[in-house]
């Protein structure tokens, strides 16, 4: 989450830049050459088995193909998966690409797909078992037909399947990388590029998949990942040209690069939200008063300005722009309104914990200092990521800035937070009204009975102000003007298949 | 001499078992939960049990000790929470890149030092003299990623001369790799030359007054032979003093520099181990630590007996 909080505070920021999903400088694409991005963190695994990383999962995107992928408008669409029928709520039939082949040349077929799923399913240390949940069996029908048995309806799978829980690796190299294999996967995925070595806090290299089965793609010779712990290094490194691409940089110097022709800066709405927690178990926060007392004193535009530098725009709860579940007309808490919140509750003192992140600094200060004109006194208390990350999640807080980073379903944005005994429920929230409507989007397939549970669940939500939420951030093309045919996905990866350089 | 060495190296077996225990506790104590880190977003209270029970963290700390402290004993530091990688392994890797950036660090603030600290005596209270003490304090005051970040600054995002970050192995593209580990060595060893320097000057100024330089002279030794002869290696021995610790503490050195300056090196490991609550990777690299430390130490005393002969071990 310390990831997360750095990313979306680098990136917190909307849609100033706004615009469409492809960049396109060019419409003849060359081939060959290597592009070097930069990551703002290393990664821990190759495996999406034992993912838990932001990075990881931008990595994978280019060496594994998962059943389903998306367009940058989030709509479901083919991966691996080329047709699917879903209109039995307990039986999904997919039917799969076919002559697919892994990049070790065994094939990408029903039987694999099942085997993957087991694996994600049963490993010891796999972090996909909540995803596959649902998920009972895979019956392989032949080579391009498997069928998904579910225990219950789930109309998140899909979106489910886009990420790791839906990429598949050839059995064959996990097998034979063993105990290495999260270090080194040779040959396991069938997407653009496979995996060639990794040098940890070095470098990690990915070369061409020759036999990629979109003809014609990927365009580049290779790409190689360098992970540069700090936003504003990121910035000198692509100034000297030691990085093409960079996923994510320090708003404050959005501006500059915009500015200068060198560069191409282009955003679009993230998935995820920023925010803070506040404990509804204990005082003082369990007077909703005070937690109202509290959305309502926060300056929210003036976070947008003075922290985010206008990059991203006003957060008015957990389902952001770039969802198709997003209610415009949504805004419980919009301006500021001191007398609303002194009318509320006013004349006491809370403690936020934050983590020592400079951009977190800041944001404290300033919430300080807009909560204090309703009355309000707030102290802030920063701490080592570790420790301030167990306290939140076991409930040891008062208020506690974490943000989120999104998933492509709405319930991902919303179930884990908001849900009674939900995984993510920090402040401890229940409300059943909101758990069945959480409930409810989760088992109907219909998108707008789903997006009718997914609103009143919101309002309810953003009423009760267990979270109050500040602002929603972007996913951006960050790149040198050499980089063409880059398309920007609300999920922050940064997919390379079609990009090419020249 | 053998037998002191002997005495010594055994004289290093409870230092290194109280280590264990100091670094183990240091690790284990302080407040975080290494499950929540290695699950993120994934996190599921049954995701956090199983990765406690699989790292043993639902044992009694006395039991993980003795289990580590037995693994130890065996040369198995056990492998990385986070990656799995044999943590023996993931030091190993790095060493090279850490030893290099020491030793050309080392390299060059003994190339600036004992000139510099020479000549500083020979001629002192000249404008030389001055020059070098402000140097002195300036390389001593400075913080090493300050004078990295100016270093980037001007040398590789301003000028282009040296690239930004990073390392490339010296069988790969030597003339790659001395570009590469110019400006973290400079940033690494300049608090280093200054102190050397520093040592450098008194000692040969203490050495310069003694009875057997006049005597030198007196035989008529040209000045040249006197200093550079005569005096500079008896001079020497506080330098090589601090030069002892110096080596013995690249690796705590170098863990603000490598991270400056994405060097993939064990500090920078240490760095992403401690963060990522990684406390197998921690024990093993401040293991490391603490042994270059005491081997270090020994070395220097070796060496006095060939730059003193009157220093014996018996």
């Amino acid at each position: 989450m310390r990831r997360i909080a750095v990313v979306l505070a680098g990136l917190a920021l909307v849609a100033a830049c706004g615009g469409s999903g492809t960049t396109t400088q060019s419409t003849t694409p060359k081939t060959g050459g290597t592009a070097t991005i930069a990551l703002e963190s290393e990664l821990r695994t190759l495996d999406p088995l034992d993912s838990s990383l932001l990075v990881e999962r931008e990595v994978f995107y280019n060496i594994y193909d998962a059943l389903f992928t998306i367009d940058p408008t989030l709509k479901i669409q083919a991966g691996l998966v080329k047709t699917w029928d879903v209109s039995d709520p307990l039986n999904y039939k997919f039917t799969l690409q076919s002559g697919v082949k892994y990049q070790d040349g065994t094939p990408a077929n029903g039987q694999s797909v099942k085997d993957n799923i087991q694996r994600y399913k049963t490993a010891a240390n796999s972090k996909r078992k909540s995803d596959l949940k649902s998920v009972n069996a895979v019956d392989v029908v032949d080579d391009t037909h498997v069928t998904f048995r579910l225990s219950k309806p789930d109309a998140t799978l899909m979106a489910t399947l886009v990420d790791r829980a839906g990429m598949m690796l050839s059995m064959t190299a996990v097998t034979k990388g063993g105990a290495d294999f999260s270090l080194a996967p040779l040959g396991a995925g069938s997407g653009p590029f496979q995996f060639v070595e990794w040098k940890r806090n070095d470098h990690l290299t990915l070369k061409k998949n020759a036999t990629y089965w979109k003809s014609g793609l990927p365009y580049l010779d290779g790409v190689t990942y360098r992970a540069i712990p700090d936003v504003n290094a990121i910035v000198a490194a692509m100034r000297t040209g030691d990085v093409d691409i960079a996923r994510t940089i320090a708003a404050k110097d959005v501006a500059n690069l915009k500015a200068d022709s060198a560069f191409i800066y282009k955003d679009m709405p993230a998935l995820g939200f920023n925010g803070f927690e506040l404990n509804t178990s204990a005082a003082p926060f369990n007077d909703p008063a005070k937690r109202k007392a509290v959305a309502l004193a926060i300056d929210r535009y003036q976070i947008l300005k003075n922290i985010n530098f206008n990059i991203g725009v006003i957060g008015y709860g957990p389902i952001p722009p770039s969802s198709w579940a997003f209610d415009p007309t949504e805004k419980i808490y919009d301006k500021a309104d001191p007398t609303a919140a002194k009318a509320a509750a006013t004349g006491f003192t809370f403690t936020y914990k934050t983590t020592s992140d400079p951009v977190q600094q800041q944001l404290a200060a300033l919430l300080q200092s807009q909560l204090a004109v309703a009355g309000i006194t707030m102290q802030i208390s920063t701490q080592e990521f570790a420790s301030y990350q167990q306290e939140c999640q076991q409930h040891k807080f008062q208020a506690c800035q974490v943000s989120w980073s999104g998933r492509i379903d709405p319930d991902g944005n919303m179930y884990a937070w908001w849900h009674t005994g939900g995984d993510f429920n920090d402040s401890v929230y229940s409300n059943s009204q909101v758990d069945g409507w959480l409930d409810d989007a989760r088992v109907v397939s219909d998108q707008a009975k789903r997006k009718g549970d997914y609103n009143n669940a919101q309002k309810q939500i953003v009423m009760d102000a267990s979270y109050v939420f500040t602002t929603f951030g972007v996913s951006a093309q960050i790149s040198n003007n050499k980089i063409h045919n880059f398309t920007v996905f609300p999920d922050l990866m940064i997919r390379m298949a079609e990009v090419w350089k020249g | 001499m053998t037998a002191y060495v002997v005495r010594r190296l055994a004289l290093m077996l409870p230092v290194a078992f109280l280590v264990t225990i100091g670094v183990f506790l240091l690790t284990h104590l302080t407040p975080g939960d290494p499950a929540l880190i290695l699950l993120g977003e994934d996190r599921t209270p049954d995701a956090i049990a199983a990765i406690h029970h699989q790292l043993g963290l639902d044992q009694p700390l006395y039991v993980q000790y003795l289990t580590w402290l037995g693994h130890i004993l065996r040369l198995d530091l056990g492998r990385s929470v986070t990656t799995h990688q044999p943590v023996l392994a993931a030091i190993t890797e790095r060493l090279p890149a850490t030893l290099e950036l020491g030793g050309v660090a080392l390299l060059w603030s003994l190339l600036v030092a004992i000139p510099l600290g020479t000549i500083a005596a020979v001629r002192r209270g000249s404008l030389i003299d001055r020059l070098a003490t402000g140097f002195t304090v300036g390389g001593v005051s400075i913080p090493n990623f300050f004078i990295g970040i100016v270093l980037i600054f001007v040398l590789s995002v301003t000028l282009r001369i040296f690239p930004f970050g990073g390392y490339v192995p010296f069988n790969k593209d030597a003339y790659e790799n001395l570009r590469h580990i110019v400006l973290p060595a400079i940033a690494l060893g300049t608090a280093g030359a200054a102190i050397n320097m520093r040592f450098t000057r008194s000692s040969m100024i203490e050495v310069l007054n003694l009875d057997y330089i006049r005597t030198a002279r007196a035989k008529g030794a040209s000045w040249q032979r006197v200093v550079f002869i005569h005096a500079l290696k008896n001079a020497l021995i506080p330098v090589v003093t601090i030069i002892g610790l110096q080596v013995g503490g690249i690796i705590e050195g170098a863990v603000v520099t490598e991270t400056v300056f994405t060097w993939p090196g064990v500090g920078r490991l240490a760095v992403e181990s401690i963060f990522n609550k990684d406390y197998t990777v921690v024990q093993g690299i401040v293991l490391l630590a603490a042994f270059s430390f005491m081997f270090a130490n020994l070395v220097v005393d070796l060496v006095y007996g060939w730059l003193d002969p009157r220093i014996s071990y018996a």
